[in-house]
């Protein structure tokens, strides 16, 4: 029942971008942008705030236009179609719910001005309303809902447009830590899997990494690497995207030849010989894990561990070979 | 500043917030007697002062004036305020002064239809025991009505002021005598193209509506008597449908009827217009550079009736001594310098007003000078005066209403001046001052 | 505790507010003129029946009316528009938006001499361009049909720029975002001036109502200077009848009386206004 909703009107495919530019006031937000999301398939843009991910969004929507590039949604060139005829639902960071009508009429509005019958929307309406659990909030303001209620009336309001792609900026925003972990999978069962792609824009390594298929990480505007999360986990292709995703940050060692060594926190364990000789500095418990601050003389290392391990002043850390990462010191590519 | 030194003589000194507050305090107290001390000692030495306030025309005029007067006299000093150039705005500025109780002015220069409700309201001091006997003896009959109310002389007239007709000396060889005339004539020339209205005059809904009117009312027959009455008359009728018919007829613009003295002055003085009503100020402006009529102008009476004498409508302001003066001596002592002989003299010459001494019309230099005395020596002896009534602003007001109807084409005259009197009538019974009194 | 703290703004409401209104209700019961020697005499209730049978107050009040709901009706329209205007960026948007803001800044004194000359009849300018047409002359404020209008005219010139600010501050209170989801749906921008902008800006439209509204009930000194009342007393307002009661005839009881009707009638306007917006929110599922 829930694919039938998000399904589009329309014959429906993947989202393409191609060699996407994007220039304001002489500075360039987007450089040579390609991507592309099958239909289904939850795409997250990740990055740094001012990385330019909330521009590929706009410029999907139809709120900007790029400088150079092409948008291809199913098979149909749209770069320069107005946003209303594209087929395309955005849920803002805000929400955007208009403050002055209740919520059925916030979801009715759209409908009535691209012409669905008046029954129609009525019915579709109540058939959202009811699946995202919004029913008795119908006729409330926007102001007298909860962030998470918002938020729901918000994605409702997105799949009532039927559209052949869903973007999402930062939906999750302005939502407190724990509500988020509990409507990741909601979203993710929602939207995901239908006949539409979706992207999702957020700055939250741990969020794209719950929610998206896939994840292209952006800096400066450039695509560092799209892939898997797995795959971004495990062979980061540059510097950026290896600090970017797993947390704590993967410790980098300079190897003095040109290089720098690459080993996550987690990868680390404590040896009898062999390996470095480290000293504690710091020490959080976790309960399950720990997670510590040492002194080496490559320079201080994060570790994390078991919360069971025992600490003595003694001790020395190593790892295997498969984990370490390579990347050159000047480009920062892997190597 | 005292105080500032005081509370700052201190540096590095640490005071609490309150001991602060209580040194500057002290200061300030201290800085405040010194100023007051200083103030008193400089008050002592300082000479009377008589402030007058004065229409902006007036004061630019009598600033020499002014200021001789101040050279001359050591112990006393005439402060005039410069007030703005309508008449009634001046009035509004005294009577907000006076209503706020103290008045900051010993003198004013008054209109004449003010008198008799400045009086009425308690603002002026009766003048009676502070000039000599007859004091308006020296002055010409015309100038003499206006000033003495219930028995009491409150005003002392500086200039005299009459409603006049300007003509066009090069387009016809002697002025209209009866309205009649007047239109004939100016349909004569207007048919030649001569010019391009007969006659402009003030027909905007103000105190200039109600000179006009008198004007006519008294060329009718009829008049505005000192009791208020007199508008409900079939002369009242006449005089209204006439000024109605100078604009049906074309020989007055529709736009009269927004028309003041600048508006009709302008028309006049860029030959559009064969004659016009207004002040004796305005034969200086028609011999300005900027006039194309200059030196084609001449000035006589208003039409009248046969039979009926033409009437000048009294406009003349004067000084009077306000009920709150502290130096009511000074004050008289001000007011017979500005409107003595010499001081006169002096506004006649310069400024081109209007005397109020006989002595002055009778001066065959001063004649010489001035040709157009004689003139207006001969509209002050058939002066026709506004209502002597404290109530006149209403009085006037409720004319100035009906007119402006009647001159719009919305009021039938007879009925409009039927209104205006019964509107008087009404108004003079609430007052007490009915005819049944 | 907060009535202690709301103590000093309530006194001086009092002050400010209730005892010049006490203050004209006695007034309105004596007979203070220049006829009793600006002495007060109680009348009873002499000046209030007077009022009732006034015509001219009556002719005033409607006049008054006709004054403000038309120009702040005016006002509103070109004020609304001005500020859509202004809300877009276009180049040199922030000089016209300065510009904009001299009517408002002029004194109305000034101002009303300014098109007395303008309207003059016939020498004002318009007449002029009207003459060089081959067009009569227009006698704007000497007609009792066109007086008013040329009154109406030099307020709204005025005071347009006041409610356009207004708007344009409302305006700019609207997220840029409800537009983009609106336009996502499929909205277009002259639908979204109904749907979004009017509503949204209905707030700071009625701010502007009660605002100009008060003032243009009020209004004294544009008429006091560009007519004069006149001709004909057809643009004379009520605060300018009380005014010449007051300041010209020294009858300060009877000018108490108009005052406090004058008040009387706005009070009950704003009445209506405020169940009309009640409605008008009624209306709305």
């Amino acid at each position: 029942m829930i694919n039938t909703i998000a399904s589009g009107a329309g014959p429906t495919g993947d989202l393409r971008l191609e060699a996407l530019n994007r220039r304001i006031a002489g500075r360039q937000i987007l450089a040579g942008i390609d991507l592309a999301v099958a239909p289904g398939e939850c795409l997250a843009l990740l990055g740094p705030s001012g990385c330019g991910k909330t521009t590929i969004l706009r410029l999907i929507a139809g709120l900007e236009r790029p400088d150079g590039g092409r948008i291809l949604l199913a098979g149909r060139d749209i770069t320069a179609l107005s946003p209303g005829r594209r087929q395309v639902a955005m849920v803002f960071q805000s929400y955007a719910l208009y403050p002055h009508l209740s919520v059925e009429r916030n979801l009715l509005l759209g409908m009535e001005l691209r012409g669905v019958p008046r029954q129609r929307r009525q019915q579709e309406a109540d058939r959202v309303l009811s699946m995202l659990q919004l029913e008795s909030f119908r006729s409330r303001r926007p102001s007298e809902l909860s962030g998470g209620q918002r938020q729901r009336v918000a994605l409702a309001r997105a799949l009532l447009r039927r559209p052949q792609v869903f973007l999402l900026d930062e939906p999750m925003s302005n939502l407190d830590a724990q509500l988020r972990e509990e409507l990741r999978p909601q979203l993710r069962a929602i939207l995901c899997g239908g006949e539409a792609p979706v992207v999702y824009v957020t700055h939250d390594q741990k969020e794209a990494m719950g929610i998206a298929d896939r994840i292209a990480v952006l800096q400066n505007g450039r695509l560092q690497q799209c892939g898997t999360p797995q795959e971004l986990y495990a062979s980061p292709a540059n510097l950026v995207v290896a600090s970017f995703i797993g947390r704590p940050q993967i410790n980098l060692l300079d190897r003095g030849d040109g290089s720098l060594l690459g080993i996550r926190p987690e990868h680390l364990q404590a040896v009898e010989e062999g390996g470095v000789a480290v000293r504690v500095l710091s020490r959080e418990w976790h309960g399950a894990s720990q997670q510590l601050t040492v002194a080496s003389p490559h320079g201080d290392l994060r570790w994390i561990t078991s919360g069971a391990e025992p600490i003595n002043d003694q001790l020395r850390l190593g790892w295997q070979l498969q984990h370490e990462h390579r990347f050159d010191l000047d480009t920062g590519l892997r190597c | 500043m005292q105080s500032a030194a005081l509370g700052g003589s201190e540096p590095g000194c640490d005071l609490r917030p309150a001991a602060r507050q209580a040194w500057f305090a002290v200061g300030l107290g201290l800085g405040l007697a010194l100023a007051l001390l200083w103030g008193g000692l400089a008050w002592a030495g300082r000479p009377t002062t008589v402030r007058l306030l004065m229409p902006a025309p007036f004061a630019d005029a009598t600033a020499e004036l002014v200021e001789s007067f101040n050279r001359e006299h050591r112990g006393l000093r005439i402060a005039v305020t410069r007030g703005p150039f309508e008449t009634e705005s001046v009035s509004d500025l005294a009577i907000s002064s006076l209503l706020l109780g103290d008045s900051p002015y010993d003198l004013l220069l008054m209109d004449v239809t003010w008198t008799a409700k400045y009086a009425a309201a308690g603002w002026l001091l009766p003048l009676d025991d502070w000039l000599g006997p007859e004091p308006l003896a020296p002055l010409v009959a015309g100038a003499r009505a206006g000033n003495i109310i219930d028995g009491n002389l409150w005003r002392v007239p500086m200039v005299a002021d009459m409603g006049l007709m300007y003509w066009r000396t090069d387009l016809m060889a002697a002025p209209p005598r009866t309205p009649t005339e007047l239109v004939a004539i100016s349909e004569r020339l207007q048919r030649q193209g001569k010019v391009r209205w007969g006659y402009v005059w003030q027909g905007r809904q103000y105190e200039g509506l109600s000179c006009v009117f008198l004007e006519m009312l008294r060329g009718f027959g009829g008049n505005w008597e000192s009791s208020g009455e007199g508008l409900g008359t079939p002369a009242a009728t006449k005089a209204a449908s006439w000024l109605r018919q100078l604009i049906v007829k074309g020989i007055s613009p529709a736009a009269v009827a927004n028309f003041a003295e600048p508006e009709a002055l302008q028309s006049f003085e860029a030959g559009e217009a064969a004659f016009m009503r207004n002040w004796p100020y305005a034969w200086q402006e028609l011999q300005g550079p900027s006039s194309r009529v200059a030196g084609k102008v001449g000035v006589t009476m208003m039409v009248a009736e046969v039979g009926e004498p033409p009437a000048a409508t009294q406009g003349s302001w004067g000084l009077s001594v306000l009920a709150g003066s502290r130096h009511p001596a000074e004050a008289v002592q001000v007011l017979q310098a500005l409107t003595g002989e010499a001081s006169q003299r002096l506004l006649v010459q310069r400024w081109g007003y209007s005397p109020t001494l006989t002595a002055l019309f009778d001066d065959p230099a001063l004649v010489a000078e001035r040709p157009l005395l004689p003139i207006l020596q001969n509209a002050l002896e058939s002066v026709a005066l506004r209502p002597l009534n404290p109530g006149y602003a209403q009085l006037s007001d409720i004319l100035q209403r009906q007119l402006s109807s009647v001159i719009t084409g919305e009021l039938e005259p007879a009925l409009a001046m039927e209104r205006a009197g019964r509107g008087s009538q009404l108004l003079l019974e609430a007052s007490g001052r009915g005819s049944e009194q | 505790m907060s009535l202690l703290l709301m103590a000093p703004a309530l006194l001086l409401l009092l002050a400010v507010f209730l005892w010049p209104m006490l203050d004209y209700a006695w007034l309105s019961l004596q007979a203070q003129t220049v006829f009793t020697g600006l002495k007060p005499v109680p009348v009873g209730l002499a000046n209030w029946e007077r009022l009732l049978g006034d015509g001219r107050f009556w002719q005033d009040a409607a006049q008054t009316l006709r004054f403000a709901v038309v120009s702040v009706g005016l006002e509103l329209l070109l004020g609304l528009a001005i500020a859509l205007l202004l809300h877009q960026s276009w180049r040199g948007r922030g000089l016209v938006r300065s510009l904009s803001l001299l009517p408002w800044a002029l004194p109305t004194t000034v101002m009303a001499l300014g098109w007395r000359w303008i309207l003059n009849d016939p020498n004002g300018p318009i007449n002029g361009v009207m003459q060089s047409l081959g067009l009569p002359s227009l006698p704007f404020l000497a007609s009792t049909q066109l007086a008013w209008l040329a009154v109406v005219l030099a307020d709204t010139w005025k005071t347009t720029p006041f409610v356009a600010l207004l708007l344009l501050a409302g305006l700019q209170m609207i997220p840029t975002d409800l537009y983009e989801a609106f336009a996502l749906e499929g909205g277009r921008p002259w639908q979204g001036l109904r749907r979004i902008t009017l509503p949204l800006l209905r707030p700071y439209v009625l701010i502007a109502l009660i605002f100009r509204l008060a003032q243009a009930l009020g209004v004294f000194d544009l008429v006091a200077v560009l007519t004069g009342g006149g001709p004909a007393s057809s643009t004379e307002t009520l605060a300018l009848y009380a005014y010449l009661n007051a300041m010209r005839f020294l009858d300060f009881g009877y000018s108490a009386t108009v005052m406090l009707g004058m008040f009387v009638l706005l009070l009950a306007s704003a009445l209506l206004l405020v169940l009309a917006q009640q409605r008008w929110r009624g209306a709305r599922p």
